[in-house]
């Protein structure tokens, strides 16, 4: 690599955005025999530069554990090596360290705290059967709709991060159509697409309307083919499997949402196309 | 003695094997770092565990650390986002599905310190002088973790028109910020 290629790519590698391959080329420049005080010029300015990107966002103090661990890895002797290798592209041994100490999920503290309040709710009981009984149903009954929503929750993530590691699933996004001012889209969305015959939409945003229904058309040779309805739950995110026999007759061109009367059009949209994201082509 | 200067008096601490000095680097620069992580990540439990990495290699690599290829912030900066983006690439596009779909961890968030309102102004009036194609490449670059290639995809333009973006936005960036 010439200095002045270097240069060219400085900027794209100061800012991360080389792939790991290009990125080593450049590191291996700058490790050659030198000196070279342009490029590493060159270098710091570009980092300064997105250095100050990070200006824009308000300081946030970490939580404690997260100096504990730091201090906890060192205690157990990872010593500062002074002729490390340069900034790795792939993960180092560090993560090792820390994976140990990763933080507790937030939603081990919602299990706990569902915990407590059964418990808390057992003592009232000992004191006041009555009340406490109908509280603590209440409280049952609630923690078990919430366990089976994070249950679906999961269940349908894990599908879609299935789906997105499957070769050749392409990410369309959605967006409002017309677009310019006007009526906003009541939602946003997306469609994981993999063009062996799987399509997930996922949205959110979406009301749920007593006289209408959300409907998914894939746009082929210029005509509109019903994809299947899109029913928003009750926080309105919308994971809805897109009818895999309507995926069978080649590259769609486009996604398409439109809002439909209860049960949807069979032959093309009629009512308003609210969502529209085009297929990227192979 | 600047902040700048102080900051490699203190990283030549931690060179020597300081841990108090590395503490005071972690003072220093974590709420930075952790804000930063906690915008590229949009998870806590990621962001916590890159920050620990972040200066767990700035530990081990205190003695790797050149002046003259930037400031020690520069410097903890390039070494957390390289392991936000290692992280990101790892997680293939999930991070953009949960993006759009709002399936992300933020409840909890930490409540932010006061901001630099002075170096906001100042990048926000810059960042608002660049073409919107330079400043979106820059966006998806820096916020998104996503290399030149993912941005001419996620685009549609390309390569070339992306890497010409990437270069003369920050570079146009550094003239407007230094000027």
């Amino acid at each position: 690599m010439t200095h002045q290629e270097f240069l060219d790519q400085v900027d794209a590698y100061a800012l991360g955005a080389l792939e790991p391959t290009e990125a080593r080329v450049l590191e291996q420049h700058l490790a050659g025999e030198g000196p070279h005080p342009l490029c590493e010029a060159a270098l710091a300015r570009a980092r300064e530069t997105v250095a100050t990107l990070a200006a824009d966002l308000r300081p946030v103090s970490p939580p404690p554990r997260v100096w504990e661990g730091i201090a906890s890895a060192i205690a157990r002797g990872q010593e500062p090596a002074s002729r490390a290798p340069e900034l790795p592209s792939t993960p180092a041994p560090a993560r090792e360290a820390v994976r140990a100490l990763r933080p507790i999920p937030p939603w081990t503290y919602s299990i706990a705290a569902a915990a407590v309040v059964i418990l808390v709710l057992g003592g009232i009981n000992v004191r006041d059967a009555r009340r406490s009984a109908a509280q603590a149903s209440a409280a049952a009954a609630e923690c078990a709709k919430d366990l089976a929503e994070a249950r679906i929750d999961v269940l349908r993530k894990d599908d879609a991060l299935q789906l997105l590691q499957e070769p050749g699933t392409q990410l369309v996004s959605l967006k409002p159509s017309p677009p310019g001012p006007g009526p906003s889209a009541p939602g946003t969305g997306v469609v994981l697409f993999n063009p062996r015959g799987r399509a997930l939409f996922v949205g959110k945003s979406f009301q749920a309307q007593a006289t209408r229904d959300y409907e998914l058309w894939i746009i082929r040779d210029g005509r509109p083919i019903a994809a299947g309805l899109l029913p928003p739950g009750p926080d309105g995110r919308v994971f809805s499997e897109v009818r895999p026999d309507v995926l069978t007759g080649g590259r769609p061109a486009a996604f398409a949402v439109s809002v439909e009367p209860k049960g949807g059009e069979r032959d093309a949209p009629k009512g308003p196309i609210i969502l529209t994201g085009a297929v990227a082509a192979p | 003695m600047t902040r700048p200067a102080e900051d490699r008096t203190v990283l030549d601490a931690v060179r020597r094997g300081d841990q108090r000095s590395l503490e005071e680097l972690y003072r220093r620069h974590s709420p930075r770092l952790y804000a930063l992580l906690l915008r590229m990540l949009r998870e806590t439990a990621d962001a916590e565990e890159v920050l620990q990495e972040t200066f767990i290699d700035a530990w081990r690599r205190a003695g790797e650390y050149s002046a003259s290829r930037g400031s020690v912030e520069a410097w903890l900066i390039t070494i957390a986002r390289s392991r936000a983006i290692d992280r990101i690439r790892n997680r293939g596009a999930r991070l953009r599905l949960v993006k759009q779909s709002e399936q992300l961890a933020t409840a909890d968030a930490p409540q932010p310190e006061p901001p630099d309102v002075h170096a906001q102004t100042r990048l926000r009036k810059a960042l608002g002088t660049l073409p919107p194609e330079q400043r979106r490449a820059l966006e998806l670059a820096y916020w998104d973790g996503l290399s030149q290639s993912e941005i001419s995809r996620e685009t549609g333009d390309p390569l070339g028109t992306v890497k010409t973006r990437v270069r003369l936005g920050l570079q146009r960036l550094a003239e407007l910020l230094a000027g």
